[in-house]
């Protein structure tokens, strides 16, 4: 998995590439926590170009948002698509976040 | 009319046969269905003695073949023999092959047997290659003058080996027509062929060999629509398997994702099916990640070509536990996602072992 973060004006946009899975879900966290103690606290997380998500990835994601919820942050996910969003509906995930189009929508809904 | 008990066969160190027992009756049309290399050819050759058994008896009208007194020639005429490859005299016409049997070993008239020789060839269809060279026919027709040669002799039982597994697939039917035709007719038959769809049609029994024995026998629909055991269902199903041990919680997930996707690969799933089984795996390996820092964990991944079912078998010992009891799992993230994936879900406990059978549900509308 690569981890791709880019400072915008209303956020920081994290891309995630490839795999988010049992494997690459703790070194996701560390890279995210990272970011997060560095004072990033809206964060957009753009999934476009990642391809497959495992129950391993959705904890990460949820552990990021409590991080950010504690610090008083806001988090966003755009561009689930194909398997990634599969595997948010069968689980319920996506129910619980705020899902956008795209990384410009997200951002607006930030600034 | 035969009757096997014991037989066994031996080839140096290699057991074919290790205890074959059964009888066979008058006018029954018995299949012998089962893996390569698992004794079928091997059980005609030591019914027909083309092969002696090492062990056991085969009575016929209840002689002893195998008793060094028994006229084996002449028992031999009772049971002829149709092979894989044919084994016509290349140098002989279709009829000559016909008529060498009865004229040679039986003492019968060249005319009487030429006149019998072409009613045979008529009963196949055959009647005019009779003065054509075995060269000069078609594979589904060299097998068709086989059977017509076998008959040539009066059998009161055929042995047919393989008879159609040599041949071009468009003069298969020819051939099944020939044999289902003497099925109708009466003729008492053992057949050992991988043509299941024959098999069920032509058959009043069928035989199952595995391990060197009859693994399980019964009418047609009960071995082919109801197969009681593991083995013969396997077959049946044309299951295929991938089997991949797990012995510790830092297993490499990406090499067992390869050999998964190679399985897939090898029986052409359809990308989605294999997207969702590796996504399966995952799920699952995660449900037992605690139980994974003491035990070992057996998969069993199980393919049926025939059904194009898709299932995992998960072992794993320690105290009866179904591992996908929610209490214990950390959230339900997991479990939704392997619900989603599944037609069907079971846990039992068998052999002092936990056993979790899930079924990949797939979109089999396309």
């Amino acid at each position: 998995m690569e981890f791709q973060a880019r400072r915008e004006a209303a956020a920081v946009v994290v891309a995630l590439v490839g795999r988010l899975d049992a494997v690459t879900a703790p070194v996701y966290e560390t890279r995210m926590h990272e970011l997060i103690d560095g004072g990033d606290v809206r964060v957009v997380i753009d999934f476009e170009r990642l391809d497959y998500i495992s129950s391993a990835g959705l904890r990460g994601l949820l552990v990021t948002a409590k991080q950010l919820k504690a610090k008083g942050g806001q988090l966003r996910f755009a561009n689930i698509q194909g398997g990634v969003r599969a595997v948010f509906d069968m689980s319920g995930f996506g129910s619980m976040f705020q899902l956008d189009e795209s990384v410009a929508s997200a951002l607006t809904a930030l600034s | 009319m035969i009757k096997v008990e014991h037989l066994s066969k031996r080839f140096g160190d290699v057991t074919v046969l290790r205890d074959v027992s059964v009888e066979m009756n008058r006018g029954e049309v018995i299949s012998i269905i089962g893996p390569s290399g698992t004794g079928k050819s091997t059980f005609l050759r030591c019914l027909n003695l083309l092969e002696r058994p090492s062990g056991g008896s085969i009575q016929i009208d209840g002689v002893d073949i195998l008793d060094r007194k028994a006229d084996v020639p002449r028992l031999r005429q009772k049971m002829n023999m149709v092979f894989q490859s044919f084994n016509l005299f290349a140098h002989l016409s279709v009829l000559d092959n016909l008529t060498l049997g009865p004229v040679r070993l039986r003492g019968m008239g060249r005319q009487e047997a030429e006149a019998k020789s072409l009613d045979l060839l008529r009963l196949v269809g055959l009647a005019e290659k009779a003065a054509s060279f075995p060269d000069e026919l078609s594979g589904g027709q060299k097998q068709r003058v086989a059977i017509a040669r076998c008959l040539a002799m009066d059998p009161e039982i055929i042995l047919l080996d393989e008879p159609t597994s040599a041949l071009d697939p468009t003069t298969v039917s020819e051939v099944l027509a020939v044999i289902r035709r003497l099925a109708r007719d009466g003729m008492t038959m053992a057949i050992v062929t991988h043509e299941m769809d024959f098999a069920r049609d032509v058959s009043n029994r069928v035989l199952y060999m595995d391990e060197g024995v009859i693994y399980e026998e019964g009418t047609p629909q009960e071995i082919f629509d109801h197969p009681k055991r593991e083995k013969t269902r396997a077959f049946i199903n044309r299951v295929r398997s991938f089997t991949r041990r797990i012995g510790s919680p830092d297993y490499d997930l990406y090499a067992m994702n390869a050999e998964i996707e190679a399985f897939c690969e090898k029986h052409i799933l359809p990308r989605k099916t294999r997207q969702n089984l590796l996504l399966l795996v995952e799920e699952v390996l995660q449900v037992y990640a605690p139980y994974l820092q003491t035990g070992v964990l057996d998969l069993t991944i199980s393919y049926s070509e025939k059904t194009d079912d898709l299932d995992l078998a998960w072992e794993s010992a320690g105290e009866p536990a179904n591992p996908l009891d929610s209490d214990r799992l950390p959230d339900d993230f997991g479990l939704m996602i392997i619900r989603n994936l599944t037609e069907s879900i079971e846990y039992r406990r068998l052999d002092d072992r936990n056993r979790l059978s899930l079924r990949l549900r797939q979109d089999r509308g396309a």
